[in-house]
């Protein structure tokens, strides 16, 4: 630990691992599947560590999927995972309004797709916006005036693959001028593993254009922010060294771990088998390659790192 | 036809400093704080380029507009909340800009509004009753195509454009081949199995401008461009986060697009618009005047007057626009301008106590 993540994971320093830690907290785009692919090996790897008595949890930061919805890809990756072993970004914003009584008569402006949506109205929030403000554009004739619903007091934005200009506008007006409305975001990845084959802008692009616009910085929901972390401490009653965040990007999951004192493994799944690698400074916006990793002006360490799942639990029997 | 100028990259921004949150959410955060990680996140956000040299005294208010007209040689305006608002021109401006022909003073309009290229905003004013040569416009997009001529882009590689048709245009005028802009806005993505979006490899540029047809097709073709071809450049024309598209409310700015582009690659884009000086020193070159002998005269403090003062120019702010006397005085305000008044045709009413 004292080179603080420049060593790659030793067969002895994955066993110390194991031992010292009862509940591991995977990511999930990188981790274990890229797309709509498992990543090799990740069935086998978590069956292992299940049979070491481990538990886990999956916590992403990707909002386009409900918790059931993501419960439901599990499922048909062959994989039996229940709704609420799941955490996701679009449930953390549906909590934080939860948890500071956001009133029910009051509606939700969402840039953002239907994961979102729906844990929303899990809670009981109306939300309007999401994929349907996709298809609506402006005109612009001088007389023209873009109306906003007055009664929208949080506008919760995350990755929008239909984000379009009216709605930016949409929720540059509902922030600046619904008095006290929220601006929440999902989170800020600058790019996820959407597909197998290569990076996708992710919700960061999103959030700074409204954060541009409003001039304004959003109170964020998902990792790095420890605000999932009560959950899951509320859930297994353990103390946080016990657990382990395991993740293939350094500025959200491994800084997701240090901010709550867990231990952290990263995993270059997200980029190892990627087509074209980028050169290490401008990897370091992407999901971690090796290099960026291992760049003097990267600051962020995890404990250690493997390859991938596979890799990890393979050190174990060496 | 532009002239080919090395323009030394004085005007590139100061390395970006990280900003702290707004007040508005202090309360929240209180209540909050055990949920919300103290997020040391690794990507920097820009903070405008602030005059942080020494600390300004407030503005006066102008009194003596004659003296002012009579100190410098050249006026730049700024054009929206200055000249016009929306499609109406703002009482008193057309004697006030004869006034200063009249009087030998060289005018010239300077737009981050990059939807129009020069020819488009002549026809503007023309409309408007306004005798102004397409020379004496500098719009953003004039800016982005003229920069890109003072570093001798070559002309077999590309820009991809995300903005609209004022750049296109100008692009097109200084010789420049380009992909992209407002047709781009009609492709749709699919996030499907074995989807693999391609991009021109030829790409060496991306300018980044005000966009009403911005989509998720464009930030991944643009992030694409810079992430992957070497050497791609990352130019704004601006990052106003406001502008005013009608007069009736303001509208998201061309900030917005660039800050999009700015989440996905987390890398600081070359401003071309203002407050970068770009522009004030391609026409104090073309024109051959002196910084000293010129006053910008705007409405926004954070791009008009802070562009004056980066150029080191007499600064004037206006209080027909965006800027409130409010605003102006308010103690979280720090870039004060020389002087304000509340619009340009008081240059015709302000006169010297005495004679």
């Amino acid at each position: 630990m004292t080179n603080g993540g420049r060593e790659a994971l030793t067969p002895q320093a994955a066993r110390s691992l194991v031992d010292s830690v009862d509940v591991f907290i995977f990511d999930c785009d990188g981790v274990i599947w890229k797309g709509d692919k498992l990543i090799e090996g990740v069935s086998e790897a978590l069956h292992t560590l299940r049979s070491l008595g481990k538990k886990f949890v999956f916590l992403t930061n990707n909002s386009r999927k409900s918790r059931k919805q993501y419960a439901k890809k599990f499922s048909k990756l062959g994989m039996e995972i229940n709704e609420d072993e799941i955490f996701t970004s679009s449930f953390a914003a549906a909590m934080y309004l939860k948890l500071n009584n956001f009133p029910t008569d009051k509606k939700v402006y969402v840039v953002g797709e239907e994961g979102i949506k729906e844990e929303l109205k899990l809670v009981g929030y109306e939300s309007i916006g999401g994929p349907e403000d996709g298809k609506k554009s402006i005109q612009l004739e001088s007389s023209f005036f873009f109306d906003h619903d007055k009664s929208v007091g949080a506008v919760v934005v995350g990755l929008d693959q239909h984000f379009n200009y009216y709605k930016l506008q949409y929720a540059n007006l509902c922030i600046r001028e619904n008095p006290g409305c929220l601006f929440i975001a999902t989170n800020r990845d600058s790019t996820g593993n959407l597909t197998s084959l290569q990076e996708w802008p992710g919700a960061g692009c999103m959030v700074s254009a409204v954060s541009c616009s409003v001039q304004k910085e959003p109170v964020v929901v998902g990792k790095p922010s420890t605000f999932l972390m009560d959950f899951l401490l509320e859930r297994f009653r353990i103390d946080v060294s016990r657990m382990c965040m395991v993740g293939d990007r350094l500025d959200t999951d491994i800084l997701f771990g240090h901010n709550a004192g867990c231990k952290t493994l990263l995993v270059l799944s997200g980029t190892l088998y990627q087509i074209i690698q980028w050169p290490a400074q401008l990897a370091l916006a992407g999901v971690t390659t090796l290099p960026a990793l291992l760049d003097p002006s990267n600051s962020i360490h995890p404990d250690s790192y493997a390859n991938d799942m596979s890799h990890f639990v393979q050190l174990l029997s060496q | 036809m532009l002239t080919s100028r090395v323009i030394s990259p004085s005007f590139l921004p100061l390395p970006p400093t990280a900003s702290t949150s707004s007040s508005s959410f202090s309360s929240l955060r209180t209540i909050l704080s055990p949920f919300l990680a103290k997020t040391q996140l690794s990507y920097t956000r820009t903070s405008r380029m602030a005059s942080s040299l020494t600390a300004r005294t407030a503005a006066n208010k102008l009194e003596n507009a004659d003296e002012l007209i009579d100190s410098v040689e050249t006026f730049i305006f700024d054009c929206d909340g200055v000249i016009w608002k929306g499609d109406k021109l703002i009482e008193g401006v057309p004697e006030t800009l004869d006034m200063l022909r009249s009087k030998g003073k060289r005018l010239v309009f300077v737009t981050n509004n990059s939807t129009k290229s020069r020819k488009q905003y002549g026809k503007k004013f023309e409309t408007l009753g306004l005798s102004v040569n397409e020379e004496e416009i500098f719009a953003s997009s004039f800016a982005a195509a003229a920069y890109l001529q003072s570093i001798d882009f070559p002309k077999d590689k590309k820009v991809y454009v995300i903005g609209e048709d004022g750049i296109l245009k100008e692009l097109e005028l200084a010789g420049f081949q380009y992909l992209g802009g407002p047709t781009d806005g009609d492709k749709k993505i699919e996030l499907k199995p074995g989807f693999l979006m391609e991009h021109d490899h030829n790409v060496g540029a991306v300018v980044v401008g005000f966009d009403r047809y911005f989509n998720y097709y464009k930030i991944q073709y643009g992030t694409l461009c810079i992430r992957e071809n070497p050497g791609c450049l990352f130019i704004a024309t601006n990052r106003d986060a406001v502008t005013h598209l009608t007069d009736a409310q303001e509208w998201a700015g061309g900030g917005s697009m660039v800050g999009a582009i700015r989440g996905s690659t987390q890398k600081e884009p070359l401003v071309v618009g203002k407050p970068s000086t770009f522009m004030m020193d391609y026409l104090s070159n073309k024109f051959g005047i002196s910084k000293s002998q010129i006053c910008m005269v705007g409405d926004r403090l954070d791009t008009d007057i802070l562009f004056g003062q980066n150029g080191g120019c007499k600064t004037l702010l206006v209080l027909s626009g965006v800027t409130s006397l409010e605003t102006l005085q308010s103690p979280d305000n720090s870039i004060q301008p020389d002087f304000y008044t509340s619009k340009i045709a008081d240059f015709l009413s302000l006169k010297a106590a005495t004679v």
